[in-house]
């Protein structure tokens, strides 16, 4: 009875050092960090609010980097990721995460790919072997990779395909933003490019990339640093490493000019709108500024944008997105947009919303945002940041994130202070810069019916 | 040259077969759950305040719920009142603009959101823990006084109207509102959107009465989890709330619960779709009866996890679908179970046959103890993950009064699962996966799947407005 209020109560002082003040201030995540004679990064944090640990494997390699004629192969492989391996049967990882009260996926990003499990935290070791063992020698058979095009073909049905507006403020708007064909190919894939995938396609992928020295191994929970260690050293230590593969070029040409598509959709019902923009790099002076700039313009319903085009003009449903499509300002490396994606009401036109859109932006180039609106966007910013690292997952992603890009994952502690030191200056000079319309692409999706309903009425 | 590669390969080979463990390693000790000390209180005027300290991260996670305002409450007058209000509550109150309250709380790194269900409407907030005083201000503010400005009244009627518009070409919007009607028919859990003439039909008025009646504090429970002090809180909560004036709690209502005679196909066309959006279920239980536990781990066995029988069959084994699922859906005076895969055209036909071949075999022969241990896990561990985050313990907290739960529920759930048979999981089977008279409901484009369709029961033909078109009979 007494060592658990004993507990409880080193748990939350041990907590309440590691977040405090009421600025934002380095945090003090532990965090040990290494590397396995085979290259493999390890990252170990431990948190003992809960008895789980999270387990996850980053690979350094992502959508970008799939072959050319085969886009959608990087997610495709990472389904052969679950189809077994020298002890593990296929989808037997499934069987022994879960029955060992556990969950787990793995998801294909534009710069990296992941595997996680979350266990009960005395089951850590188990988690580890499932990761090496299919490190070591994933099981690739023909028969498992017909069954997988066939259930990632679906996967495409059902989010893309059979969808209204078949997610174009990615998938069209990467295509039409980029020039770079790493930069700008559909990652979810073609299906017929899907399904031309071979057996040699999989194996030398999973030999260039799925290579201890080209990913993080992170562990994140309730455990001792000291027997994880051990623990990985066992099970990861003999992995072989292999000779990495020159990079490809992702490096994209400045944009000069305004890119404008108008789109039709067989399936949607109302008119919708996206804008990319392009953004400088994160190791830009720039980007902490732009990144607080989102923020302002389109993070919540007080943001600007918000407020001008669906509460003030009630020109647009809704409005959506961030600085990265899929994730934060630290889980990519290539170059990236800023997308905005809105649903706008019938009897309105893109031209309208993106005088608005525009309007909005002159405001911020030329009176800059007030003290008030850039201290409540830090403190925004800091609140969204903490819930990342609520769960043992997000903690793992953010580390597993900074250990792959920058082989540095105690900056965890103080990746706030550069947006904290943000300036109101700073931010009107970001919108100066690169919200300028030469900078972006805009695509205008409008319902097929719709256009023939309107071409019918004015006959 | 070629030798000296080959026995360099040979050693690699041998040294990394031998490290490799062949079988899965065993579980260290288990570590102690300490789960957060809860404590209930109640306010003079009758609202019940539940705290919990979970100090992972320096926030603070509220959910404040009304129960007397839920999609049933006046329904007959104003359909779907309860749905706008929620919506319109904070775009405004009597001293706040909806942008003063959204930049408010920017300024203190919040959220606040309202949704309506079946059985209430719930306020969903969130802030930076420094500044908890300030969010449970702008919760009560919201909660006592919400002024729904005729603009804001407005802008919403005609929001909803579009966003529902743009949902019906959502084949999961689609299925999941003709599945409802299905399986619960004239009870009010049929309810899913409003009609746009009940939408614009609402009045500023309406909304004001509807808060005023339903928002009250002796009907509603307060949940606070996070970086907090019981007593600190325990006061700001004392002081934001006080003022709250209790009202009268409407009597509780108990439609009739629908019961199936048959087994029929509720059809959605929807030309042009390439897949077809399968759901198949029927009425279950409420939260409260005693089969919870068992018709739970029975779906978790179907198709309620990943390695589950539904998608190691149509998925691993057959590759038709991508994310097939089964839930166990109880609500406070029914439920529903539902088993459900989005397919293309070509495997409708296989696709029903397999959900109902799956379906039958937990009903007729009892799972293995390994598929039953398993299940057991999987629920008792996830349970843990999800009391380790503030709004996963503040949501289990909040089922347990808004279903007037046993309060031990968070403690007796390992135990109650732990206690399972597999006679327990076969009876519960038996009972509820009732492939006789099962709803099948499918959005998809009828010409092209309706010879696959057709064998397998009565089928009415849905617009994907909700109108029938056209019923056809399987003996055709």
């Amino acid at each position: 009875m007494r060592r658990i209020v004993a507990t409880s109560i080193a748990v939350f002082m041990f907590m309440t050092a590691a977040f405090s003040g009421t600025y934002a201030k380095p945090l003090n995540i532990p965090v040990v960090y290494y590397k396995l004679p085979n290259g493999l990064k390890v990252v170990i944090s431990e948190d003992h609010t809960a008895p789980v640990v999270t387990v996850g494997v980053y690979y350094n390699v992502g959508f970008r980097l799939e072959p050319k004629g085969r886009t959608g192969f990087a997610h495709l492989f990472e389904h052969m990721m679950f189809q077994g391996s020298a002890n593990v049967k296929k989808f037997e990882h499934a069987k022994f995460v879960e029955a060992n009260g556990g969950s787990l996926n793995g998801h294909t990003d534009f710069d990296y790919t992941n595997y996680y499990q979350t266990l009960p935290s005395n089951r850590v070791e188990l988690g580890l072997w499932l990761e090496a063992d299919r490190m070591r020698s994933l099981d690739i058979s023909e028969e498992n990779l017909k069954n997988q095009q066939a259930v990632v073909s679906e996967e495409v049905r059902v989010n893309v395909l059979n969808q209204p507006y078949q997610l174009f403020e990615w998938i069209s708007l990467w295509e039409n933003a980029f020039t770079n064909w790493n930069n700008a190919h559909n990652g979810y894939g073609e299906l017929s490019e899907i399904n031309a995938a071979t057996i040699e396609d999989v194996r030398n992928f999973f030999k260039t990339y799925y290579a201890p020295n080209n990913a993080v191994l992170t562990i994140v929970g309730d455990v001792e640093a000291a027997d994880v260690k051990k623990m990985v050293e066992k099970h990861f230590a003999a992995i072989p490493s292999q000779p990495m593969p020159q990079r490809a070029d992702l490096t994209e040409p400045p944009q000069t000019k305004e890119k404008r598509v108008a789109q039709t959709d067989k399936l949607a019902n109302l008119p919708a709108l996206a804008t990319g923009y392009h953004l400088p790099p994160q190791n830009s002076p720039d980007f902490p500024a732009m990144a607080l700039l989102v923020q302002i313009l389109q993070s919540g319903e007080s943001s600007r944008w918000y407020q001008r085009l669906v509460k003030e003009k009630e020109l647009t449903l809704d409005l959506s997105g961030g600085l990265n499509y899929f994730g934060n300002e630290f889980d990519y490396t290539g170059p990236m947009i800023m997308t905005t994606r809105m649903t706008y009401k019938p009897g309105h036109t893109a031209d309208e919303i993106l005088r608005e859109i525009d309007a909005v932006i002159a405001d911020v180039s030329s009176k800059g945002v007030t003290e008030k609106e850039l201290a409540d966007a830090k403190v925004q910013y800091r609140s969204n940041f903490y819930s990342q690292l609520e769960s043992s997952m997000g903690k793992t992603h953010l580390l597993s994130a900074l250990a792959l890009f920058r082989d540095d994952p105690q900056q965890i502690n103080s990746l706030l202070m550069p947006f904290e030191n943000v300036t109101a200056a700073q931010v009107k000079a970001a919108a100066a810069k690169y919200l300028i319309a030469t900078n972006r692409t805009v695509i205008d999706r409008v319902p097929e019916k719709k256009a023939a309903d309107q071409k019918g009425e004015s006959k | 040259m070629k030798t000296i590669l080959a026995i360099l390969s040979l050693t690699l080979f041998l040294t990394t077969a031998l490290a490799q463990q062949k079988t899965p390693p065993a579980p260290g000790a288990a570590r102690p759950l300490n789960l957060p000390k809860i404590t209930e209180k109640k306010l003079a005027n009758g609202l019940t305040v539940v705290l919990a300290p979970l100090p992972n991260i320096p926030k603070v996670s509220a959910i404040l719920t009304f129960r007397s305002a839920t999609t049933a409450t006046d329904r007959k007058a104003h359909p779907g009142i309860a749905q706008i209000a929620a919506s319109v509550a904070n775009e405004g109150t009597d001293t706040r603009t909806s942008k003063q309250l959204k930049e408010e709380l920017r300024s203190i790194g919040g959220t606040l959101s309202l949704g309506s269900d079946s059985d209430s409407t719930t306020m969903s907030a969130s802030s930076l823990a420094e500044f908890s005083s300030k969010l449970f201000e702008l919760m009560s503010d919201v909660a006592q006084h919400p002024s729904f400005p005729e603009t804001e009244v407005k802008l919403a009627q005609e929001n909803t109207i579009q966003g529902i518009r743009a949902g019906r070409a959502d084949p999961g919007f689609l299925v999941n509102e003709r599945f409802q009607k299905a399986v619960f028919g004239d009870h009010p859990y049929s309810f899913v959107v409003p009609d746009e003439k009940s939408i614009s039909a609402l009045t500023r008025g309406d909304l004001r009465a509807f808060v005023a009646k339903y928002y009250i504090p002796n009907a509603s429970h307060l949940i606070v989890v996070g970086h907090i002090d019981v007593d600190k809180t325990f006061a700001e909560i004392e002081k934001a709330f006080g003022s709250w004036k209790s009202g009268t709690v409407p009597p509780d209502e108990n439609p009739p619960v629908p019961k199936r005679d048959k087994r029929q196909i509720y059809f959605v066309n929807r030309p042009g779709s390439i897949q077809s959006a399968i759901y198949i279920g029927n009425v279950s239980i409420p939260r409260k009866d005693k089969d919870y536990f068992a018709i739970r781990t029975a779906s978790t066995i179907y198709g309620g996890s990943f390695y589950s029988r539904l998608t190691r069959n149509i998925r691993e084994s057959k590759g038709y679908t991508y994310s097939p699922f089964s839930s166990s859906n109880t609500l406070a005076k029914t439920g529903s179970f539902l088993a459900g895969a989005f397919v293309r055209n070509e495997v409708t036909g296989p696709t029903l046959l397999e959900i109902f071949y799956e379906l039958d075999r937990m009903r007729v022969m009892p799972v293995t103890d390994e598929e039953l241990n398993a299940a057991k896990e999987y629920s008792t561990g996830n349970f843990s993950v999800e009391l380790a985050s503030q709004f996963g313990l503040a949501g289990r907290i909040n089922t347990v009064y808004t279903f007037d739960l046993d309060k031990s529920f968070i403690n007796d759930f390992r135990p109650k699962i732990e206690a399972l048979t597999a006679a327990d999981i076969q009876k519960a089977a038996a009972k509820y996966f009732d492939t006789y008279r099962a709803a099948i409901v499918i959005v998809g484009d009828w010409e092209k799947v309706k010879d696959q369709v057709t064998p397998f029961g009565d089928v009415t033909i849905y617009d994907s407005e909700g109108n029938v078109v056209n019923k056809t009979a399987s003996t055709d």
